[in-house]
């Protein structure tokens, strides 16, 4: 079957004779076209149009290319008929030609030339755009050859504009000290399973709002909250919709104001106090749709992500009889440990992550005033204390605690003390099983059936992908994320993000520092 | 003379009152005008392909077209063949969806 370029009616050559490309050429700066591609007739004279014979607004509406007067498809040929010489139209609402006489649609390459040479007038601007004007003057049967040249042009336009940010990337404005905040957020925009969940839709707006809106209305006097997961899923929306101009997250910082009315100042916060308070939030908010078996196996997606256990036991120093509590926890907060003094003949170590880790995992002799219950000795004993995990969660958030309160002395201080972190961390010598065996050795009772919980399918590997830096004094200070994406990495601050190097983030003074499975992309 | 007197005036469809529309036309006109019939389009293009529909349609003009001769089939004629197919064979899943987008206008606008 030969499908070759589709020949013009009678009517069609009738038009072309008498009026050449002019129709096509006026006709040309009312082209719309959608984001989609698709390219439409836009509103004549800002009317919806309609049929002039029946008024019909909706269905196949053509617009005579002669006299500009709209018919619907039943009385398209009726206005050809009582006006000859209009035969042919243009479908409004798909640019594309119509014969009324044939009552079909009929094929121009001209046409279809203006339609896109008007496309290509529409994209990004640059120094193409005065090429492109000039070309627009070039005489009718010029305009084939021209539009093929912005072709070119456009090819071009589209890899000059970019920035060399990524247009996932999108930075957040301060709106009073809500540095806190924006680096949070960045971090939770960029944290692989939020990102999957909230981009995979997987908390729908439309349906939320619908069992909560009815409930709003009525329950406005009795300050029902509106969503805080909608917002963060608007958030979302706006940070990955691909507009490169800094975003201002003035409705989810009211949200938040409105669900911690304690919280509600434009005083600066604590970002880790904002990153507990809204996993939180969104645990509130889901639980009522969710069966939770406890708060341990919590299925909202706070948990789902940050969420994992931590195993304490205590040891009765007299007897040895341990008692072992398992706790959920989002993160983990760690005190830094202290650097060896330069002073001193040995070279100085500096505090590292993998310090701290041994620190928060090293058994802890309790004083004197912190004597536990022995359940054995069944009186208050000189204990031990020593924490491990037994389940690590997909996202781990390290947060070192660099704010020292002095309850006694009623000061607060920041300590400034450089902390080291490694980009790739195993978290194997810190899992339950390998403290508890360190410790015992292959004492069974120390077990106990913990050979179960070692998860063989998750893996202790992960690397960091956010770091949360606080630079100044603990009353005057400035958070900012670095975020990594692929393998380049981004200083993010409030509303400027730049590239910076691998050194610099290393160098930095870290606070909160983020690390995802390495499975996990 | 006295016929042209009581003759009723010629009715001009530009001249029509407004409230001479039908309800569904003033949602229709409310609809284009905010820009919300557009994104429902876009929103029922999409489903309808997802749902393999368009395909559908696609093969049913393929094979009236095949049937009647490439050259005697125009758009007009697709059209009437197709439509009340198209109509009958729309998921209800997909029209439950449009419907609720739909009405959650409606509520938010002052009709």
């Amino acid at each position: 079957m030969n499908l070759g370029k589709p020949l013009p009616c009678s009517h069609l050559k009738e038009y072309r004779k008498h009026h050449g490309l002019q129709g096509y050429r006026s006709l040309q700066t009312h082209f719309r076209t959608a984001p989609s591609g698709r390219t439409a007739v836009g509103k004549f004279q800002s009317l919806i149009p309609r049929c002039s014979l029946c008024s019909l607004r909706r269905c196949r509406l053509y617009l005579c290319l002669i006299c500009s007067s709209i018919s619907c498809s039943d009385h398209a040929a009726a206005h050809s008929q009582a006006n000859p010489g209009h035969e042919i139209a243009v479908d409004v609402d798909r640019a594309e030609v119509f014969c009324c006489v044939c009552a079909d649609q009929v094929y121009d390459p001209d046409f279809d030339t203006a339609v896109m040479a008007k496309q290509f007038l529409e994209l990004p601007k640059g120094r193409e755009k005065d090429r492109c004007r000039k070309r627009r003057a070039a005489p009718a049967h010029d305009i084939e050859r021209a539009s093929s040249r912005e072709t070119i042009l456009v090819l071009d336009c589209g890899v000059k504009n970019r920035s060399c940010q990524p247009l996932r990337l999108r930075g957040l404005n301060n709106l009073g000290n809500t540095c806190f905040m924006n680096s949070v957020l960045q971090t939770l925009l960029h944290t692989p399973p939020l990102k999957n969940y909230f981009l995979g839709d997987w908390h729908n707006r439309e349906l939320c709002q619908k069992q909560r809106s009815r409930r709003r209305r009525r329950a406005v006097e009795a300050g029902e909250l509106s969503c805080l997961v909608c917002d963060v899923d608007s958030v979302f929306a706006e940070a990955f919709s691909g507009n490169p101009t800094p975003y201002s997250p003035a409705r989810f910082l009211f949200s938040w104001w409105q669900h911690s009315s304690n919280l509600a100042s434009y005083e600066q916060q604590d970002a880790h106090e904002f990153f507990i308070s809204m996993l939180d939030m969104i645990h509130e908010s889901e639980r009522s749709t969710l069966q939770n078996k406890g708060f341990g196996d919590c299925h909202c997606i706070a948990h789902r992500v940050f969420s994992g256990v931590l195993r304490s036991d205590v040891t009765c120093t007299i007897c040895g009889f341990t008692s072992t509590t398992y706790d959920p926890c989002v993160d983990l907060s760690l005190d830094l440990e202290p650097s060896t003094d330069s002073r001193s003949n040995k070279s100085s170590r500096i505090s590292t992550l993998m310090g701290c880790l041994d620190l928060f995992t090293r058994p802890e002799r309790l004083g004197p005033d912190q004597k536990l219950y022995c359940q054995h000795c069944e009186m208050h004993q000189d204990s031990v204390k020593q924490m491990s995990i037994r389940r690590l969660p997909l996202v781990l958030c390290f947060h070192i605690k660099r704010f020292e309160h002095s309850l006694r002395r009623g000061t607060s201080k920041k300590i400034d003390q450089y902390l080291q972190f490694p980009f790739s961390l195993d978290m194997t010598p810190y899992l339950s099983y390998s403290i508890i065996r360190n410790r015992f050795g292959n004492r069974i009772f120390a077990f106990e059936g913990d050979e179960s919980d070692v998860s063989n399918d998750l893996s202790s590997e992960f690397e960091v992908f956010a770091v949360i830096t606080h630079t100044g004094r603990l009353e005057s200070g400035h958070y900012l994320t670095y975020l990594r994406l692929g393998e380049r990495w981004y200083k993010c601050d409030d509303a400027w993000i730049t590239q910076v190097s691998e050194g610099a983030v290393r160098a930095s003074q870290g606070y909160m520092m983020y690390y995802v499975q390495k499975q996990i992309k | 003379m006295r016929a042209s007197i009581n003759r009723p005036p010629t009715p001009d469809p530009d001249e029509e009152p407004e409230k001479e529309l039908t309800l569904q036309e003033m949602i229709n006109i409310k609809l284009i005008e905010s820009g919300e019939k557009e994104k429902l389009m876009e929103l029922l293009r999409e489903r309808l392909i997802e749902c393999g529909w368009r395909d559908e349609m696609k093969a049913l003009c393929r094979a009236y077209a095949r049937k009647k001769g490439r050259n005697n089939v125009t758009v007009d004629d697709l059209v009437h063949v197709i439509t009340p197919k198209g109509r009958a064979s729309v998921p209800d899943s997909v029209k439950a969806e449009l419907l609720q987008r739909i009405r959650s206008f409606l509520t938010s606008v002052p009709l």
